[in-house]
């Protein structure tokens, strides 16, 4: 076992990593990683959680859903979130930058609304689909 | 009977046949918000220049009460008239008569004026308000259906066909209109689905509303079976005659010659700065089509589904031109199962139509991803292969900024026949964006190096100055010019003018086997 210290946006990670040999797949450091920044407590579990297993449920039970869901239109990473949990948006307005097929790509809100959960996190891989943000509108 | 009564009898029975199912029920469907039948034929056709015909056509049926139900007309309005001095043929279903549902003699009248359409050459328009079949008639109702489906295949390609929906259109029903050339529907009183909100409830348990299902919304967004959204009948009938100003009659004329009132030189500075600098920005390229078009004037068709395509008609120096273009403000521009099943389609009725293309390219490839294997992206994305290199109009392509891999030559490419191909100097015309191609050729040299990360960038610069250019192509022949962004207009006009007489042989055949 290898310790590491991270830093991610200026909060501290210390990382164990196992190299796992053939025969076992021994994941159960996996835990460790999961520490969440203090910073962005509500969003951080979800992006890391959403790669080995995608337990979505966890992350709707800590953030409410609004009515209108933003999903990923495709597969890709995001480069930046503009808004947050509260904020007044307008149709048309950029909620976050989408990489994907080397192109930024604005998702824009299809309604006027409040932003109700934001469902995902800068650096995060999504798939089509993927729930992003959330408006009530 | 005295002659004279005979006359009033006629005029007695004419007055009869134009209230349909009386004045109660005339009622009822204006307070849901719909015109009757008839009235929605007036607000499309030329004043006084209808001409009805079958006003006295009955049901046959006796079965199940059906001889007490009888009313003259059988729940249609059929005839012709004009819009804006053209000839049209019409059929509108009568919502107050049965329900609008479709028996024998109903689809006999539709079949009717659909067939002297083709004879005369002239659009059909069917205005659909109707329950559906008309159970008491049993297979005579399927039939009238049947019959319906046949002539609307056999007149594909030979006169426009456009469906109107403005009201319901469920079960086999829908199939006329997903037959047609162009769906319209209105927001909020017009639905099509197979089945409805409660079959659905009791097979699969989903709960559905009748809008969620099968609205305007859905269809316009979602699905892409309804080409225009409108806001009320009103919008709707104004937005048909709107597309009928850009279509020909039929397949062997010319959509109607207009004198420009724009300038034909115009010069477009601010082309020059559309594109950013950096290649991974989006911009919206609807600026880029309609600044080209006369007068900015874009008819967008499908504007909400698939929205990563546009395509639509417009006019260069009074011609109508069929526009498709990469739209890389949406989803990157990529080319995935729904845009490239949207694009197909369009550039398939521009061809039967005399309708010459034009492209815009901005595409950085297919959309990767295991739902679009799954949905098959090979099959759909082949249909806009097909449907280009079938087409014998006139076809320009001007790449503005990535051209890459399959989706470079798909879109109109020199080597799908394209007739003119101009570059702009932003463009990257190449097999692979830059990062991609150098990950594949130097992966070797990259693994190997002391600084993989400083290597890759060095050697994705290197393949950029080198072939993220249109002047790889252009010394091949597969661009014919690279053009000012700002010229874009005088030269497409100009090859449209040098294409009017462009005429193309296909070895003879039955038809195609378009990949559906």
């Amino acid at each position: 076992m290898r310790k590491f210290v991270i830093n991610v946006n200026g909060n501290r990670y210390e990382v164990e990593v196992e190299e796992v040999t053939g025969s076992g797949n021994v994941i159960q450091p996996a835990a460790a990683p999961v520490q969440t920044a203090p910073a962005e407590p509500v969003v951080q579990p979800a992006q890391k959680a959403a790669v080995p297993e995608a337990p979505k449920p966890a992350v709707n039970a800590s953030a409410p859903e609004g009515a209108v869901k933003i999903t990923a239109p495709m597969p890709g990473t995001i480069l930046d979130i503009l808004v947050n949990t509260g904020d007044q948006v307008k149709k048309g307005d950029i909620l976050l930058i989408l990489e994907a097929m080397k192109m930024e790509n604005e998702i824009v809100s299809p309604q006027d609304g409040v932003i109700a959960s934001v469902n995902t996190s800068k650096g995060a891989s999504v798939n089509s689909g993927d729930l992003l943000v959330s408006i009530n509108g | 009977m005295a002659t004279m009564d005979k006359i009033n009898d006629l005029y007695a029975r004419k007055q009869k046949a134009e209230l349909g199912g009386g004045e109660e029920r005339i009622e009822k469907q204006h307070a849901s918000g719909k015109q009757t039948a008839r009235e929605r034929i007036m607000m499309l056709v030329d004043p006084n220049s209808f001409v009805e015909i079958d006003a006295f056509v009955e049901t046959r049926s006796i079965e199940f009460g059906m001889q007490k139900k009888k009313i003259p007309g059988d729940g249609v309005v059929t005839g012709y008239g004009t819009v804006n001095g053209r000839l049209v043929f019409v059929s509108s279903q009568d919502f107050t008569v049965i329900g609008g549902s479709l028996g024998e003699m109903h689809a006999a009248k539709i079949t009717k004026v659909m067939d002297m359409a083709v004879k005369m050459g002239a659009p059909f328009i069917s205005i659909n308000d109707s329950g559906g079949a008309r159970i008491e008639e049993g297979i005579d109702a399927l039939k009238g259906f049947g019959e319906i489906f046949y002539r609307n295949t056999i007149a594909s390609g030979v006169i426009p066909q456009i469906s109107v929906i403005m009201g319901p259109c469920a079960g086999g029903a829908v199939y006329s209109p997903a037959i047609t050339d162009f769906v319209f529907m209105v927001e909020k009183t017009s639905q099509m689905f197979i089945t409805g909100p409660q079959v659905i409830k009791a097979v699969t348990g989903e709960d559905v509303t009748f809008e969620e299902l099968g609205g305007a919304a859905t269809h316009s967004v979602k699905s892409g079976v309804a080409h225009f959204k409108c806001a009320s009948e009103e919008d709707c009938i104004r937005d048909i005659k709107r597309l009928l100003s850009f279509i020909p009659d039929n397949n062997l004329s010319d959509s109607e010659l207009l004198y420009c009132t724009d300038d034909l030189n115009r010069i477009s500075d601010e082309l020059n700065g559309i594109i950013p600098d950096e290649p991974n920005k989006p911009y919206d390229m609807k600026k880029i089509v309609t600044t080209v078009l006369d007068n900015h004037d874009f008819l967008e068709v499908h504007e909400g589904f698939a929205k990563n395509i546009i395509v639509g008609f417009g006019r260069i120096n009074g011609r109508t031109v069929g526009i498709v273009a990469n739209q890389p403000q949406v989803n990157a521009g990529v080319l995935d199962v729904d845009s490239s099943d949207k694009a197909a389609r369009f550039v398939r009725f521009c061809d039967a139509f005399n309708i010459p293309l034009v492209t815009f390219t901005d595409v950085p490839g297919y959309l990767p991803g295991v739902d679009q294997e799954h949905t098959g992206i090979i099959r759909h994305g082949a249909k806009l292969l097909y449907a280009f290199s079938e087409a014998t109009v006139p076809k320009i392509n001007i790449i503005v900024r990535k051209a890459y891999g399959g989706a470079y030559i798909a879109m109109n490419s020199k080597h799908l026949g394209a007739d003119i191909v101009f570059a702009w100097p932003s463009a990257e015309i190449a097999v692979m964006g830059p990062e991609g191609a150098a990950n594949i050729i130097f992966r070797k040299d990259i693994a190997n190096s002391e600084d993989p990360i400083a290597f890759r960038e060095e050697k994705i610069r290197e393949y950029r100055e080198k072939f993220s250019n249109p002047y790889v192509a252009a010394s091949r022949g597969y661009v014919d010019d690279v053009i000012e962004p700002s010229t874009t207009r005088i030269r497409v006009a100009g090859a449209l003018e040098m294409l009017t007489s462009k005429r193309e042989t296909r070895p003879s055949k039955k038809h195609g086997n378009i990949p559906l």
